[in-house]
C-alpha cells in the first residue's frame, strides 16, 4: 500500500511541475511546445546517466554515454540544467520566426525526431531498451525499498513541486507575466509597445524546460528506468490536457488539471474491469483524453479555474475635511 | 526634405511657416515590396515636430503599409528612416517604440483577456518587475514601480474618461473603448511620435469627435502625431500638413483646403 501511495503522489509531484511548466509557457505565454515531452526526457536521461556507474558495471547489458557515479543531489541539478539548456537552441530554431501555429508543428518534429534518434542509437541512452537501474538518490546511504525511503522520497517531491509553484506564482503575478500574457494575446502589438518578444519567450522557455528537466529527474530517480516508450509525443498531450481542463494560465488551475488528468484519469481507469480485446481499454482513454480536449475547448475553454482577473486596488480617497467620517479607516 | 520627392511631383507645404523645423521624422525613398506587389514606392516624407501630419488616400493606398514600414512592423524593402536624427532603418519594432516611436493598428489590437488597467500597464517601461530576474526577486523588489506606473495609467485613464472601466476585460469594451485604449497604452511609453492608423474607423460618431479633441490636446501639449484616417473633416481640422497617397506612392501634400484645389488629387481621392 505503501508503495501504491508513494507512486500515485510522485507521479502527481511530477506531473504538477510538469504542468505549471506547460501552463507558463502555453497558458501564459501562448508558446504551444508540444516538444514538452523532451525536456523531461533530457532531464531523466541526464539524471540516469550522471547516477549509473559506467556501462561496463553491471556486465555490459546496457550501454550509455557517461556514467559517472555522481551523488545526489548533482544529478538532479544537472537535469535542470539540462532542460533549461536545451531551450535556448530549440527555441532560437522554432520562437524567433515561425508564426505559433508552425511552432506547434515545429515542436511535433522535434519530439518525434528525438525519439527516433534516440531508439536508433544504443550506444547513446541505451536505444529502445532504455536505461535500467538507475541509482536512487542517497540510495548507498539508506535502504531505497524501506517505506521511510519511499515516504521522504515523496515528500522531497512534493515540497520541489510547492516551490516551483511559488515560482510560477512570482512570474505570472509579476509585470514579466503580465508582459507574457500581453504577448499571448497580440505578439505585434506588444512588439510595437516595446517589448522583446523573442526574449520573453526565450526567458519562459527556459525556465519551462528546466522544470521539465527537474521533474524528468524526480521520476527517473523514483522509477529507476528510462525508455523511449515512456516519453512518445502523446505523452505531452495528456499534459496539455490537463492544461487546459484544470484553467491555463492559472497555477491552481494547472495544479488540479495534473491530479485530475494524469493522475486522476489514468488511476481511475485501472479500476475497470477488464472488458473487449486486449488494449481496447488503452485506447479507449487516448478517445477520453482527445474528447476531454474538444470537450473543454468546446464549452469552457478557460477550463475549471480560469485565469483570474487582476484587479487593482483602489487608489485613497481623498479625504474631505469637515465629514463626519473623514480620517476615519 | 520634402514630402515625396521624385519621381512624384509634390506641391510644396500650403499654408505653412517658411522657418526650417528640424523634422523628427525623415522616411528617404522608403519602398515596401510583397512578393513582386509595390504596396510601397519610393516614398519620401518629413514629419515635423508638434504637428498632427494627415496621411490619406484610398484604399490600398499603402498607407496603413508605409506606417508599419516607419515603426518597424515591417522592414522597408528599400529606402532609409531615419528618427530624431539616427537612422533607425534596420531597428526592429521594439526598439524604436524604446525609442518613441510608437503606432497603434488599424484593426483593434487590444490585449482582450487583460483588464483595460492591465493593458495601460503592460506598455509601461521602466518597470523593474518587468523581467525574468525581477519577477524572481518578488513583489518587493518591483512594487515601488508598479505603484508609480499603476498611478500614471489613472491619470490617463480619468483624463480619457475610462476609469469605471480600469478593470475590465480590454475585450469586453466597445469598438471607439479599445481605439481610446490602444491611444491610452502607447502614451505610456511616453512616445514622442505617435501613428495613428485610423483611430477613428469604426467608431460612433461621439467618439470621433472625443478621439479629435484628445489628440489636438496631445498635439497642444508638444506631442507629434502622424495620422491615417478617412475621417476628411477631421482631418482637415487637426491636420496641417495632409500627405495624399495612392498606389503606394506619394501625389500630393498641403493643406486640405489646397489638396482639393488639385484635380489630380480630388480625381485620385477626394471625389465630391
Amino acid at each position: 500500500m505503501t508503495y501504491y501511495l508513494t507512486t500515485v503522489l510522485v507521479y502527481a509531484a511530477v506531473d504538477i511541475l510538469a504542468c505549471l511548466a506547460i501552463s507558463l509557457q502555453f497558458g501564459v505565454s501562448g508558446i504551444v511546445n508540444f516538444s514538452f515531452i523532451i525536456f523531461q526526457a533530457a532531464g531523466a536521461y541526464t539524471a540516469a546517466v550522471l547516477s549509473l556507474p559506467r556501462d561496463t558495471a553491471n556486465g555490459g547489458f546496457q550501454t550509455y554515454i557517461l556514467g559517472l557515479n555522481l551523488s545526489f543531489p548533482l544529478p538532479w541539478i544537472a537535469a535542470t540544467l539540462v532542460g533549461a539548456l536545451l531551450a535556448p537552441p530549440i527555441g532560437l530554431v522554432v520562437l524567433r520566426r515561425l508564426r505559433s501555429d508552425y511552432q506547434a508543428i515545429a515542436m511535433l518534429v522535434l519530439s518525434v525526431i528525438a525519439s527516433l534518434v534516440v531508439t536508433n542509437t544504443p550506444a547513446f541512452l541505451g536505444g529502445a531498451a532504455g536505461l535500467s537501474l538507475v541509482p536512487q538518490p542517497l540510495s548507498d546511504k539508506f535502504n531505497p525499498y524501506s517505506d521511510g525511503y519511499l515516504w521522504a522520497y515523496t515528500a522531497g517531491a512534493l515540497v520541489l513541486a510547492v516551490v516551483v509553484f511559488f515560482i510560477a506564482q512570482r512570474i505570472i503575478n509579476s509585470p514579466y507575466g503580465r508582459s507574457l500574457r500581453a504577448l499571448r494575446e497580440n505578439e505585434v502589438a506588444a512588439k510595437a509597445l516595446g517589448k522583446n518578444a523573442v526574449a520573453l519567450k526565450m526567458t519562459v522557455f527556459v525556465v519551462g524546460g528546466a522544470i521539465a528537466g527537474l521533474s524528468g529527474a524526480i521520476l527517473v530517480g523514483f522509477i529507476t528506468t528510462w525508455a523511449p516508450s515512456t516519453w512518445l509525443y502523446p505523452e505531452t498531450l495528456i499534459l496539455f490536457a490537463a492544461v487546459i481542463v484544470g484553467g491555463r494560465g492559472n497555477n491552481f488551475g494547472a495544479v488540479l488539471g495534473a491530479l485530475l488528468v494524469p493522475v486522476g484519469f489514468e488511476e481511475a481507469t485501472r479500476y475497470l474491469p477488464p472488458f473487449g480485446p486486449p488494449g481496447l481499454i488503452p485506447a479507449l482513454e487516448w478517445v477520453c483524453i482527445g474528447g476531454l480536449i474538444l470537450g473543454f475547448l468546446w464549452f469552457r475553454p478557460r477550463g475549471v479555474l480560469p485565469e483570474r482577473r487582476r484587479v487593482f486596488a483602489a487608489r485613497p480617497q481623498p479625504v474631505v475635511a469637515g465629514e463626519p467620517n473623514a480620517g476615519r479607516d | 526634405m520634402p514630402v515625396g520627392t521624385d519621381p512624384v511631383a509634390v506641391t510644396p507645404v500650403a499654408g505653412q511657416p517658411a522657418a526650417a523645423e528640424r523634422p523628427l521624422l525623415v522616411a528617404s525613398h522608403v519602398s515596401r515590396h510583397f512578393e513582386g506587389v509595390r504596396a510601397v514606392e519610393d516614398v519620401s516624407m518629413d514629419v515635423l515636430p508638434g504637428r498632427i501630419t494627415g496621411l490619406i488616400g484610398p484604399n490600398g493606398a499603402g498607407k496603413s503599409t508605409f506606417l508599419a514600414v516607419l515603426a518597424g512592423t515591417l522592414p522597408a524593402s528599400s529606402g532609409t528612416i531615419t528618427f530624431d536624427g539616427d537612422d533607425v532603418t534596420a531597428l526592429p519594432a521594439f526598439k524604436r517604440a524604446r525609442r518613441g516611436l510608437v503606432r497603434t493598428f488599424q484593426l483593434p489590437s487590444e490585449f482582450g483577456q487583460l483588464t483595460v488597467l492591465e493593458n495601460l500597464l503592460s506598455a509601461a517601461p521602466n518597470n523593474r518587475g518587468d523581467s525574468l530576474g525581477g519577477a524572481l526577486l518578488g513583489k518587493r523588489y518591483w512594487k515601488a514601480d508598479e505603484d508609480r506606473l499603476v498611478e500614471q495609467a489613472r491619470i490617463l485613464l480619468d483624463r480619457f474618461r475610462m476609469s469605471a472601466k480600469e478593470s475590465d476585460y480590454a475585450s469586453s469594451l466597445s469598438g471607439g473603448q479599445k481605439r481610446l485604449v490602444e491611444i491610452m497604452r502607447a502614451l505610456m511609453l511616453e512616445p514622442r511620435l505617435l501613428l495613428l492608423d485610423e483611430p477613428m474607423s469604426g467608431v460612433h460618431p461621439s467618439i470621433v469627435g472625443e478621439i479629435a479633441d484628445y489628440c489636438e490636446a496631445l498635439r497642444d501639449e508638444g506631442l507629434t502625431i502622424l495620422l491615417v484616417e478617412h475621417e476628411l473633416h477631421m482631418i482637415e481640422r487637426m491636420c496641417n500638413p495632409v500627405v495624399v497617397m495612392a498606389q503606394g506612392s506619394v501625389i500630393g501634400q498641403g493643406t486640405m483646403t489646397a489638396l482639393r484645389q488639385q484635380r489630380e488629387i480630388v480625381d485620385a481621392y477626394l471625389v465630391g
